[in-house]
């Protein structure tokens, strides 16, 4: 199963994530999800950025909270848009999940 | 081109994910996909009539109706718009209102599923 999984929230506080076992993992990062890819805690990272999944960042939820593809501090998450969601949903993915 | 049913069970005011649920659903129908846009509990404010749209506060109708015209097909669960006063006679038209069977069988038939939980 190819499953993207959007995760809405900074303050994340279930381990659904490390429980889900796809063939491939999608992390889409959306609304205050967005912190985790721009916010280091004591220095390091979100913990959330260690998955081995691909990693996306949606550009408008960004802007929303005055942050700018420029703030995303880990290379591999890619910054995409509304229309690429669908995309990743209709062409990449099978399943979908919302955190 | 395929067929996605958005689930969205969130409220307006504090959660902007009705407001990012219909942004899903534009971008989706721009790309030449059908979808079915299903609402519940608080998020059934979103079939209310004549919202006042007041400056940096989301309002959704106008939008709204934009997709309902190119094709967006959106339902209210009736047992919660009706648990939260909102009938028949304030219900913005062209707005479905239907128990939740109706989401079940979109789903069935739906290329792809999100459902998008409340808080």
């Amino acid at each position: 199963m190819k499953l993207v999984t959007f995760v809405s929230d900074y303050k994340i506080n279930v381990d659904t994530l490390d429980r889900l076992k796809p063939e491939k993992l999608g992390i889409v990062l959306v609304e205050n999800g967005v912190y985790h890819a721009t916010t280091k805690e004591n220095g390091n990272p979100s913990s959330l950025l260690n998955h081995s999944a691909d990693y996306y960042v949606l550009l408008n939820d960004l802007e929303t909270r005055g942050l700018t593809a420029d703030d995303v501090i880990d290379s591999k998450v890619k910054v995409i848009g509304f229309g690429d969601i669908v995309d990743l949903i209709f062409n990449d993915y099978d399943k979908t999940a919302w955190l | 081109m395929g067929k996605l049913t958005i689930g969205c069970f969130s409220s307006l005011v504090g959660s902007m994910t009705l407001d990012w649920a219909v942004k899903l659903s534009g971008a989706a129908i721009e790309k030449g996909h059908k979808v079915d846009l299903w609402v519940s509990g608080n998020a059934t404010m979103l079939s209310i009539q004549d919202q006042r749209a007041f400056k940096d506060y989301s309002s959704l109708e106008k939008p709204l109706k934009e997709l309902m015209a190119k094709g967006l097909n959106v339902t209210a669960c009736e047992a919660c718009a009706e648990a939260r006063g909102y009938n028949k006679d304030n219900t913005m038209e062209g707005f479905k209102r239907f128990s939740m069977d109706w989401y079940l069988a979109s789903t069935f038939n739906a290329d792809r599923v999100l459902h998008i939980g409340g808080e």
